[in-house]
């Protein structure tokens, strides 16, 4: 009998020490360096990568993009979103030790949007902050998620502090280093550092991660297939990033009809498909279709021939196409851009934009924080120096707000783009919030004792 | 001009003319010899540009035989071959052509879509025409790029076989200013390439190995010749103003494959040393020449020493012979034809002073003899009567005293009368002999003559046939230096002869005026004229055309004048009367003024 025994005892006991093997695997561990590149300045305002790890604000999105308390613990509205308070997270503490008052967060808050604030009038009011502003601001709560909203106490001379789960232990030729804030009121991190070395070349991340020298990497959308083939471990949002052609209204595009012509030339198959290789999504909307559902209603298609019709009364001049922080997709997108005008009938050049302040068309690349529809738009909407409408509370309405600011052509929606980096194989549990920030508090490294 | 001036003309002439012929004879000669040269360098030049134009074609064709070859592109013809998406190979044109030194590459499917272009990413999805020409030779091409800008290079297309369909490299390189730097230059040369879209000259289109050429406008015409014509052009161009930094320029176009002219090669030789070379020469026969000019001044003035000078002295000595001053002699300072000139001269002077002495002499025993002759005819005609006389009174003293004291009576009368005869014939002898020096003051002649004319005028109206009187005198005054008393002689000596002139009435015109610096006198009258013979010999001592008289009065009035510093002429047509004019130094205005 005993034998007859052995053998199933036998393999019960290597099954359960693979298991448990597997469970100890798994399992978030305590301790580790966390080593991340860029091709930006990691302090880049308002939303370099070590900005977002050593300031929190007010709110937060999760991967899902549902807006979740921050350091404000609950908010409410009056006065029709004229007058908001939020009321703040009790115990919490900057990295330098000094209390997080409400004070301290007016300023930094006010500090952030100077004379652009959408509020009118910022006070503390107890433990809370009172929003007030001449118009209503029924999208605040989203809006003070974005990166510029981050809370930051600039005491002197030093560095800014901040409260978020990692602060600046130095900042050495370009690398900054930064410790995990044992206080954290989210609770301590997994790893205890995490280096972020900023204006690394894409090749040379990639370099790096292959070799083991860095633990993350940024992949740009027209590179993620090629990172895929490397056979990469990629991570990549949902489309954050809308590509825009920003279309000025005065000058030689002062006429409706040649925007028009402009819009119906460009060609947005030929981006998706070829320079970004099908990552991401062509639209015509200002919003991704996730956050709207009601992209499709904004046709894509090109029309060369009714470019063709619309664009009499174009001048001779050439159109000056410039670029906002142009990288290399966007300076072939901006290219074919102008091959596509050319085809109907358009005269334009791309050219440099510190050699052209005003231009007649900016390609720009705007990134999307907001995980709500309406604000969003706003948030589009400003960053193309557009008024903020009024009313976008219900789909509707934000789709009227929408669509009539499409209908003056003053911006020609091109695609929108995920975000997406590369990690290595000891890097666990990275997830990606809504904006396709990296959730680094979360990220424990295999390996680390 | 002078002998010396003339010679010294001429042989300064000489000296240009070789020189200038000879310098122009060598210019014309080095300029073809270097011109031969630089045909020559630029013909070796070309051929040399054709073999590395060759070679560089060559070197495309190679690379995109290699690339074609290699395993990355065969994979993806291979994908492109068999239906595979062309966009994950986008940005691969531009790292092949990295790898292989191509300044184009164009990865272009079956259907002639490029896939990808190193050159103008965004062009993927257009169509490259040039995938017609495939596996052809090289090709000149111009491509457009992304900045608006245009190049020119030198293309070839290469198929690849992927499967059933095929995939077409289209690469070259570009020609521009390293492309020119590559060609082997000597020195002196320079080259230059030339490229516009435009139907125009784009001065901007020159380059050369150190970057656009500042000034193009020189080589405009040649350029524009050569593209016209599509065949090599030759010019001479000027691209600042000095002669020296000229240049033989030789254009050669560089054709696409159906023909047109693509851009121009400008090979450019330095004419710097074939301009120097003649302007060395130039600077040469300049001074040459000067030099010659100079040796002709020496020359000339050695010859003058030796030629002229005495030729100039025997032509002074002739000019002071002909004013009458025979006893001239010149220096004989050689022994040569000039100096035996110089000898014959002196020896011709001597015979004419001795046979003015002897002549002199000769006239002197003439004027004795007339004298003499004179004499004795003046003195034998009292003396006849005289003789006639005195032997009547001695035949007297035999007559009866009444007839005696009778004859005497006579005779006495007679004798007397030839006595006195006598007496004035030696007295006008010894008048002319002792002709007293004039004694000069400043007078006015017309004073003179109005005073003679007031003389004689009564004569004039009580003659049986009377002579009219005409006076032309000038209203201004003739103010002479002159012997009043003397001059008066004179004039009244011609007008006595005049009257005498015309025993049967007539016309004597005085005239008086101021000719220049001289006051011309003129006595004339209508008688019967004199011959030529007599005009000559009318001033002579004693001689006279009348029946009697001395034949001293225009003596007299010549030796007047002679002592006023005169002249006398006479002006006479036969039978129509005779003109004798006086002419003296008048004094000068303002003399005339003070006067």
């Amino acid at each position: 009998m005993k034998l007859t025994m052995f053998r199933p005892f036998v393999i019960s006991s290597l099954v359960v020490c693979l298991a448990l093997s597997a469970v100890a695997r798994t399992r978030s561990r305590y301790g580790g360096a966390l080593r991340i590149e860029t091709q930006g300045d990691p302090w880049l305002v308002p939303d370099g990568i070590a900005r977002k790890l050593v300031f929190d604000g007010l709110t937060r999105l999760d991967d899902s993009g549902v807006l979740l308390p921050g350091l404000a613990i609950r908010w409410e509205s009056q006065n029709d979103n004229h007058r908001w308070q939020f009321w703040l997270r009790p115990g919490v503490r900057f990295h330098d030790g000094a209390a997080m008052t409400p004070a301290a967060v007016a300023v930094s808050l006010s500090q952030s949007c100077a004379r652009q604030c959408p509020w009118t009038g910022l006070s503390a009011v107890g433990n809370s902050l009172v929003f007030v502003g001449d118009s209503a601001m029924p999208q605040l709560p989203a809006e003070l998620a974005r990166s510029m909203y981050l809370v930051a106490r600039q005491h002197d001379a030093a560095e800014p502090s901040g409260t978020g789960p990692f602060r600046v232990a130095k900042v050495t030729n370009g690398v900054v280093s930064l410790a995990a804030n044992g206080d954290y009121w989210q609770g301590r991190p997994f790893v205890d550092t995490v280096q972020v070395e900023g204006k690394r070349s894409l090749r040379d991340q990639w370099l790096d991660l292959s070799v083991g020298r860095a633990d993350m990497v940024e992949v740009p959308a027209e590179l993620l297939h090629q990172a895929v083939q490397d056979r990469l471990m990629v991570l990549a949002s949902h489309p954050t990033d809308l590509l825009v052609l920003s279309v000025s209204s005065k000058g030689a595009l002062h006429d409706d009809q040649l925007r028009q012509a402009i819009a119906l030339a460009v060609d947005r198959s030929a981006l998706f498909n070829v320079i970004f290789q099908k990552e991401g999504e062509p639209t015509a909307s200002l919003l991704p279709a996730d956050l709207t559902g009601y992209a499709f209603l904004f046709p894509t298609e090109r029309d060369v021939a009714r470019a063709h019709n619309y664009r009499a009364g174009a001048g001779t001049s050439p159109l000056v196409l410039t670029i906002d922080h142009p990288d290399a997709s966007t300076q072939l997108v901006a290219e074919r851009i102008v091959l596509n005008l050319r085809e109907a009938g358009l005269n334009a050049q791309v050219r440099p934009a510190s050699s052209q302040p005003t231009a007649d068309l900016v390609l720009k690349r705007i990134h999307l924080e907001a995980g709500d529809a309406a604000a969003g738009l706003d948030e589009i909407l400003e960053d193309l120096g557009q008024k903020i409408p009024e009313e976008t509370g219900n789909p509707d309405a934000l789709y009227q707000a929408e669509r009539d600011f499409l209908r003056t052509y003053q911006a020609i929606p091109l695609l929108y783009l995920p975000r997406a980096l590369a990690f290595s194989e000891r890097v666990r549990d990275l997830r990606l919030t809504g904006d396709g920030t990296p959730m680094i508090a979360g990220v424990s490294i295999d390996g680390a004792k | 001009m002078n002998l010396r001036q003339k010679m010294l003309a001429m042989v300064a002439l000489t000296v240009m003319v070789t020189v200038a012929a000879v310098g122009w004879t060598v210019s014309l000669r080095v300029r073809r010899v270097f011109e031969k040269i630089d045909r020559e360098r630029t013909a070796d030049f070309v051929g040399q540009f054709r073999r590395a134009y060759q070679r560089r074609a060559d070197a495309v064709a190679l690379s995109l035989d290699r690339m074609a070859g290699s395993e990355p592109l065969m994979r993806i013809a291979f994908d492109l071959g068999h239906g595979g998406d062309p966009a994950p190979y986008l940005n691969r044109a531009a790292a092949l052509a990295q790898e292989y030194q191509l300044d184009f590459l164009e990865i272009v499917s079956s259907d002639g879509s490029i896939v990808s272009s190193a050159q103008w990413p965004a062009r993927f999805g257009y169509k490259e025409a040039a995938v017609t020409g495939a596996n052809r030779m090289p090709f000149l091409k111009e491509e457009v790029l992304p900045d608006g800008s245009t190049q020119i290079g030198l293309f070839a297309v290469h198929a690849v076989r992927g499967g059933e369909k095929t995939v077409y490299l289209v690469g070259g390189t570009r020609l521009d200013r390293e492309f020119l730097m590559s060609l082997p230059a000597l020195a002196g040369t320079q080259i230059f390439l030339y490229r516009s879209f435009n139907a125009g000259f784009d001065a901007h289109g020159l380059v050369g190995v150190k970057g656009n050429v500042g000034n193009a406008a020189p080589y405009q015409s040649l350029i524009n010749q050569s593209r016209a014509s599509g065949q090599d052009s030759n010019a001479v161009v000027y691209p600042s103003g000095n002669l020296e930094d000229s240049v033989d320029v030789t254009a050669i176009p560089l054709k696409a494959a159906d023909g047109t002219v693509m851009a121009v090669l400008i090979v450019a030789n330095s004419r710097r040393g074939m301009v120097e070379v003649q302007q060395h020469i130039k600077a040469i026969a300049y001074g040459v020449a000067g030099g010659g000019i100079l040796f002709a001044i020496a020359a000339s003035l050695w010859i003058a020493a030796r030629v002229s000078r005495p030729i100039e002295q025997l032509a002074r000595a002739a000019g002071e012979v002909a004013d009458g001053r025979w006893e001239t002699r010149v220096s004989v300072g050689s022994h040569d034809e000039v100096g035996m000139l110089a000898n014959s001269f002196n020896r011709m002077t001597s015979q004419l002073v001795e046979q003015r002495e002897r002549l002199v002499q000769a006239e002197r025993v003439a004027a004795w003899r007339e004298l003499a002759r004179r004499l004795a005819h003046e003195l034998n005609n009292p003396l006849f009567p005289l003789q006639l006389t005195v032997e009547n009174l001695v035949r007297s003293r035999h007559l009866p005293q009444e007839q005696c004291d009778e004859i005497f009576a006579e005779s006495a009368a007679t004798l007397m009368a030839e006595i006195a005869n006598l007496k004035t014939i030696v007295a006008r002898f010894s008048d002319f002999s002792k002709m007293p020096k004039p004694q000069e003051s400043n007078l006015d002649v017309r004073e003179v003559m109005q005073r003679v004319l007031v003389l004689f005028s009564p004569t004039l109206d009580q003659r049986e046939q009377p002579i009219t009187l005409k006076t032309q005198i000038a209203p201004d005054p003739l103010m002479v230096s002159a012997d009043a008393e003397l001059l008066h002689r004179a004039l009244s000596n011609l007008v006595l002869n005049a009257i005498d002139a015309m025993p049967d009435g007539g016309t004597l015109t005085a005239v008086a005026a101021r000719k220049g610096d001289v006051v011309q006198i003129s006595i004339s009258d209508t008688g019967t004229g004199l011959t030529p013979e007599e005009c000559q010999r009318l001033f002579t001592p004693y001689y006279t055309t009348k029946q009697h008289g001395t034949g001293l009065g225009l003596a007299i009035v010549q030796s007047v004048v002679a002592d006023h510093h005169g002249t006398i002429t006479v002006e006479s047509i036969q039978g129509s009367g005779a003109t004798f004019v006086i002419e003296l130094p008048a004094l000068p205005i303002a003399s005339e003024a003070r006067a």
